[in-house]
């Protein structure tokens, strides 16, 4: 299978990848302490806003009584990571020229990189969601190594959509605003901000079927107990990044040799 | 005793699209699609190219500008995929093409040594113990701990030379021999390009300087319009490519 032969490549390319999360770490947080808690100040000031906007403009409360704030943030959190690695993954491709036309590497591996630097920061934002929830009464709980898991899933998950984007942004020049509004909506797909249990059947059945909302929900219990997921939130969480990680591979592996020309 | 074959190219032709329009977007391919318009069109930058070159060996490449030279090479450094036909190489290839790809300004010398000889292909462990000699050679020691932003464009030059020719790979590759830094370190960069292609590794050579090509090459191509025009002996291909120029 070629795509067994692409994950082998990529896993023995560690030593790069090592190093480029090594770089990207380096030059985010430029050596201070200050840098790292300075990444966190996006996540919190949204989570600031949208806990202004619905617990004091709309007086919006959970239906089951858990408190709003660290469902929110543990939301938020998820979300930024997904996002973050996302738009860093496919920006590596998409703007590697300067890389990726000049040295025999796969690209592959820099979608990689830029999305576990992007969970490293998610690590780093677990530190405020605890004091948000020993705050509110709650600790992480027995299932915290767990996060690992979804850590895990959730970088396959990034990095095979992040295929699919790279070629896109390469490919078309107007890709990029079309995509974002696809973002946009899958965003307000996932209950970052909402309790599932105010939708509709109907709306319902879609927003599960997001596979970021396994993912949130999973999360939420994990740590910190905000959310019950089942088994079937585990297995359609695994399966979903699984698929779409080898889909993207293989696509990826399809079309970048008649692209590669365009970056 | 018949030489190894160090790389091998099949017929490999090189295709682009080519879009009519000055760029490619959704909106312009969903009104051509509608107006069932062809937008793009194939351009072939290199077409059935076939070659091989033993361990000992330098082939010589030449040709006008944009006969396909470059593109050669990268489909040579594995960078880009061929559209048709095969490329086999045997063995580490050092590419001498654009140094320095990946160099990041925010990192330091030695940080972006170890980053540049991994792209490379190269083992982290051996770079770690090989950022001292490299920097010695590149005469960089005591700029290793700073940012490479601070370093002027030669000093970027000699560190990205100094770190990809700290190898003995088994194909080198080089377009146009380099000459970076000041006089010292140009003859020293020349010298130690010419030590490289006599170590015994399969040499491909990109060039314009045709007193190089009959001076260093065993053999020679020459390239035009992406087809091989003439392969062999450096004096025989210059003499065609000569009379083709003054046509």
């Amino acid at each position: 299978m070629p795509v067994i032969s692409q994950v082998k490549a990529i896993y023995e390319s560690r030593d790069l990848l090592r190093i480029l999360v090594a770089r990207d770490l380096t030059v985010r947080y430029k050596r201070s302490v200050i840098g790292i808690w300075w990444s966190l100040l996006n996540p919190i000031f949204t989570t600031g806003v949208l806990f202004y906007v619905f617990n004091t403009v709309f007086k919006a409360r959970m239906a089951d009584g858990t408190s709003f704030l660290p469902y929110l943030l543990s939301g938020v959190l998820l979300m930024t990571f997904f996002n973050q690695g996302l738009t860093m993954a496919a920006d590596s491709i998409a703007n590697g020229s300067g890389v990726l036309t000049k040295v025999y590497v796969r690209p592959e591996v820099f979608a990689a990189s830029a999305t576990i630097s992007s969970s490293i920061n998610f690590c780093f934002g677990l530190v405020p969601l605890t004091v948000v929830l020993l705050i509110t009464g709650k600790h992480p709980g027995i299932k915290t190594p767990l996060v690992l898991v979804v850590m895990f899933f959730l970088i396959l998950l990034t990095v095979g959509m992040s295929l699919f984007m790279a070629v896109a942004y390469i490919s078309f020049d107007d890709s990029k605003s079309l995509i974002a509004i696809l973002l946009l909506m899958l965003q307000y797909m996932t209950p970052v901000f909402y309790p599932i249990s105010v939708l509709g059947p109907h709306t319902l059945r879609v927003i599960k079927l997001n596979p970021l909302t396994a993912f949130l929900t999973v999360f939420r219990d994990v740590f910190g107990n905000n959310g019950s997921a089942t088994l079937g939130t585990w297995a359609y969480m695994v399966a979903s990044s699984l698929v779409i990680f080898i889909g993207g591979l293989y696509f990826f592996m399809r079309k970048w040799p008649k692209v590669v020309a365009k970056i | 005793m018949k030489k190894e074959v160090i790389v091998e190219v099949n017929d490999v032709s090189m295709v682009y699209r080519r879009t009519r329009h000055r760029v490619s977007s959704l909106k312009q391919t969903a009104i051509d699609t509608i107006k069932k318009r062809m937008s793009h069109e194939d351009f072939y930058a290199l077409t059935d190219v076939s070659l091989s070159v033993s361990r000992g060996e330098t082939l010589a490449i030449i040709g006008r500008n944009g006969a396909g030279k470059s593109t050669l090479l990268k489909v040579l450094a594995r960078v880009l995929p061929p559209s048709q036909g095969r490329v086999i190489v045997r063995g580490d290839v050092a590419p001498m093409i654009e140094l320095g790809a990946g160099f990041n300004p925010e990192l330091t010398g030695a940080e972006n040594i170890l980053l540049y000889g991994t792209l490379l292909g190269r083992s982290t462990v051996v770079m770690k113990s090989r950022i001292e000699a490299i920097a010695e050679w590149a005469g960089l020691r005591e700029s290793l701990d700073v940012p490479l932003r601070a370093y002027s464009s030669g000093m970027v030059g000699r560190l990205a030379f100094a770190t990809a020719t700290d190898t003995t790979p088994d194909l080198l590759l080089i377009d146009e021999v380099l000459s970076v830094g000041d006089e010292d370190f140009q003859e020293r960069s020349k010298a130690r390009t010419v030590e490289m292609m006599n170590s015994g590794c399969a040499v491909i050579l990109v060039t314009h300087d045709l007193g190089a090509v009959e001076t260093m090459a065993d053999r020679a191509l020459y390239l035009e319009a992406g087809r091989v025009k003439a392969t062999g002996t450096p004096n025989n291909v210059i003499a065609k490519y000569h009379s083709d120029l003054h046509r």
